[in-house]
C-alpha cells in the first residue's frame, strides 16, 4: 500500500458545461512521500490552489484520482488540513476556541481541550493568548493560531494556500521558519503553494515548478540543502536562478494569454 | 496653550484629565440635546413670530406646560374612550407606554426568532426552499397596513391584532435578510468546518448561525421604527388602548396639544428602544467591534 499522498493524472475544469469552460489544472501526477516538504511554485492563477482544493477534498478533480494513505480522496477530513491566506479564524468564538473548534466537533471533554489548546499556544508561540479574540491578534498572530487550529487535528498532511503573503517581509520570514520547527518536530507532509521563490527554497525538499493555466507540472527541484538555509550560499543562488529562469516563461506566457483574453 | 500643559503642574494635570474623562462621558448625551434644542428652538422661534398657530402647532412649552391635564387622556386599560374631568397620573402614562412596547417586543421577537427560523430551514431544506421563496418574496411587499383588516379578522380586538402586525412588519424583511446573509457567510468558513469535520447540521449550528447573527441584528434594529409605526396604526384602529389610541383620539378631538406630547412619548420610546438594542447587541454578540455595532 502505497503511503503518502499520490495525484494521479488529475485535471480540473471549472464550469465545464458553460459556455467558457475554463480549465485548471491539466493531466497532474504528483506524489508527496510521508513526511516530505513539497512546495508548488507557479505564476498567479496557475490552478496550483485548485489543486490543493482537490487535494483537501473540498472540491472534485474533474478526471484522475487523488488518494491518500491507499485511500480514494472524497471527501474533506481534518488528516488533511488547509490553511488559507487569511486566518479565517472564527470572530465568535476566542482564539482558544478556535484552536479547539475541532476537537469539540469530534466531542472532546471540555478538561482534553483545554490541555490541547494550553500546548498548541506554546507550540506555535501565542502563550497567553487563548482568551482573546481573533481581531486583538496581529495578521502574523493570527495565521500562528490558524496553524495551531490546524495542527490541533494531528493532520498527516499540512496543505497551506499561499499562507503567508498577506504578512509583511520580518513576519513572513520569522513565520517560515517557525513553520520548519513545527514541521521537523511532526511528522506531516506539507504542500504549500507559493509565487515567491525566495519562500519555496527556503522551506521545500522539493520545489515543484507549474506551468501558466492550465496548469501542468514543468520541473522539479529537489534540495538537499539542511536548514535553516543561506540564501546567499552559491548553492541557494543558483538554484534561485533555475527557478526564476523557469517561472519566468511561464509568467511571461500567462500574461500574453491575459492580454489576449482582454482583447 | 502647549506651553502651559507642559508647564502646569501634577495636580492641574490630573484634575484636567478628569474632567476630560467626564466630557467625554457625557458627549453623547451632549450631543442629543443640541440635536434636539435646534428643532425645538427653530419651533419655539416660529411660534415666537407668530408664523405657527399655537392652536395648530403649540410649541413644546405649550404642551408640556400642563402635564396633569395631559395625562387624564392615558389609560392604560383603554376603557376611557375620550376625555376626562379627573384622573390619570404619571403611572397611567407609563402604562399605556408599557402596553405599546410589550406590543412591539412580543411582535419583534416572535417576528425576529420565526424569520430566523424560516431563513435557516430556507437553506438548509432545499424542497422547504424552492416551495417557500416564492411565497415569502411575493408576501414581502405588502404593507403591514393591507394585513390589518386581516389582522383584525382573524384575531378580533385587543393585543393579538396588534402582536401580528409588528410581526408581519419585520417577518418578511427578515427572512430574506436571514437569506442573504447566509449566502455571505465567507465560504472559508465553511470549507474549515467541513475539514475539521463538521457535518451539514453542525455546520449551521456552529458556523453559519453565529455568522448571520450580527448583521440581522443589525437588520432588525433598522426595522424597529417600523415596528413602532405599525404598532400605533394597530392600536389606533383595533386595539383601543396604546400610544395608537390616544393619538387617534387627539386627532378626533382636536386636541393639537396631546397630539404633540403623545408624538413626544412615542420619539422617546422609541429611542430608548434603539438604545436598549444597541445595548442587547453589545452584550449578546460581544464579537462584533463596537465600530460595527455603531451605525445608525
Amino acid at each position: 500500500m502505497a503511503l503518502g499522498l499520490k495525484v494521479t493524472n488529475v485535471s480540473k475544469t471549472w464550469n465545464p458545461d458553460g459556455p467558457e469552460p475554463v480549465p485548471a489544472v491539466r493531466n497532474l501526477t504528483l506524489d508527496v512521500e510521508l513526511g516530505e516538504f513539497v512546495v508548488l511554485l507557479g505564476p498567479s492563477g496557475c490552478g496550483k490552489s485548485s489543486l490543493l482544493y482537490i487535494v483537501a477534498g473540498l472540491e472534485d478533480a474533474t478526471e484522475g484520482s487523488v488518494t491518500f494513505d491507499g485511500l480514494e480522496v472524497t471527501e474533506p477530513s481534518p488528516e488533511r488540513s488547509l490553511i488559507f491566506q487569511e486566518a479565517a479564524l472564527y470572530p465568535w468564538l476566542t482564539v482558544g476556541d478556535n484552536i479547539t473548534f475541532g476537537l469539540k466537533i469530534a466531542g472532546q471533554t471540555p478538561k482534553k481541550q483545554d490541555e490541547a489548546a494550553e500546548r498548541l499556544l506554546r507550540l506555535v508561540g501565542l502563550v497567553g493568548a487563548g482568551d482573546k479574540r481573533p481581531h486583538e491578534l496581529s495578521g502574523g498572530m493570527r495565521q500562528r493560531a490558524a496553524l495551531a487550529r490546524a495542527l490541533a487535528m494531528e493532520p498527516k498532511v499540512l496543505l497551506m494556500d499561499e499562507p503567508f503573503a498577506a504578512l509583511d517581509i520580518q513576519t513572513r520570514a520569522r513565520m517560515q521558519s517557525h513553520l520548519l520547527n513545527i514541521w521537523e518536530s511532526s511528522k506531516a507532509s506539507v504542500l504549500l503553494v507559493t509565487h515567491s521563490i525566495e519562500e519555496a527554497l527556503a522551506l521545500a525538499d522539493r520545489v515543484v515548478v507549474f506551468t501558466a493555466r492550465p496548469g501542468q507540472i514543468k520541473a522539479e527541484v529537489p534540495i538537499s540543502a539542511p536548514r535553516p538555509r543561506d540564501m546567499r550560499s552559491p548553492e541557494m543562488i543558483d538554484l534561485a536562478i533555475q527557478c526564476e529562469a523557469l517561472l519566468a516563461e511561464e509568467v511571461e506566457k500567462s500574461f500574453k494569454e491575459q492580454e489576449q483574453e482582454l482583447a | 496653550m502647549t506651553d502651559e500643559t507642559l508647564g502646569s503642574p501634577m495636580v492641574e494635570e490630573k484634575q484636567s484629565s478628569w474632567l476630560k474623562r467626564l466630557l467625554k462621558r457625557l458627549e453623547p448625551t451632549l450631543w442629543v440635546f443640541a440635536s434636539l434644542s435646534i428643532f425645538v428652538g427653530f419651533w419655539e422661534f416660529a411660534w415666537w413670530r407668530g408664523w405657527a398657530n399655537p392652536l395648530l402647532l403649540p410649541p413644546p412649552h405649550i404642551f408640556l406646560a400642563n402635564l396633569p391635564d395631559q395625562f387624564r387622556f392615558f389609560d392604560p386599560g383603554g376603557t376611557r374612550a375620550g376625555a376626562l374631568a379627573t384622573g390619570g397620573s404619571i403611572f397611567s402614562v407609563l402604562g399605556v407606554i408599557a402596553w405599546s412596547s410589550f406590543r412591539v417586543t412580543a411582535g419583534l421577537v416572535l417576528g425576529f426568532t420565526l424569520s430566523l427560523a424560516i431563513g435557516i430551514g430556507i437553506r438548509y431544506f432545499r424542497i422547504f426552499g424552492k416551495l417557500m421563496l416564492p411565497l415569502v418574496t411575493m408576501l414581502a411587499p405588502i404593507s403591514p397596513v393591507a394585513w390589518l383588516p386581516v389582522a383584525v379578522f382573524i384575531f378580533g380586538i385587543g393585543n393579538p391584532p396588534a402582536i401580528f402586525l409588528v410581526f408581519i412588519a419585520i417577518f418578511f424583511i427578515m427572512t430574506l435578510a436571514t437569506l442573504s446573509q447566509i449566502d455571505s457567510v465567507p465560504v472559508h468558513y465553511i470549507q474549515l468546518a467541513r475539514i475539521m469535520g463538521c457535518n451539514k447540521r453542525q455546520i449551521y449550528r456552529h458556523v453559519i448561525l453565529p455568522a448571520i447573527l450580527p448583521e440581522l441584528f443589525v437588520t432588525l434594529r433598522m426595522n424597529l421604527f417600523a415596528a413602532w409605526m405599525v404598532v400605533l396604526i394597530a392600536e389606533a384602529v383595533g386595539v383601543g388602548s396604546g400610544l395608537g389610541q390616544v393619538t387617534m383620539m387627539a386627532r378626533n378631538t382636536f386636541n393639537a396639544s396631546l397630539v404633540f406630547f403623545t408624538m413626544t412619548l412615542i420619539g422617546l420610546t422609541g429611542f430608548t428602544f434603539d438604545q436598549a438594542l444597541r445595548y442587547v447587541q453589545r452584550k449578546v454578540l460581544w464579537w462584533v467591534g463596537p465600530s460595527s455595532v455603531g451605525g445608525l
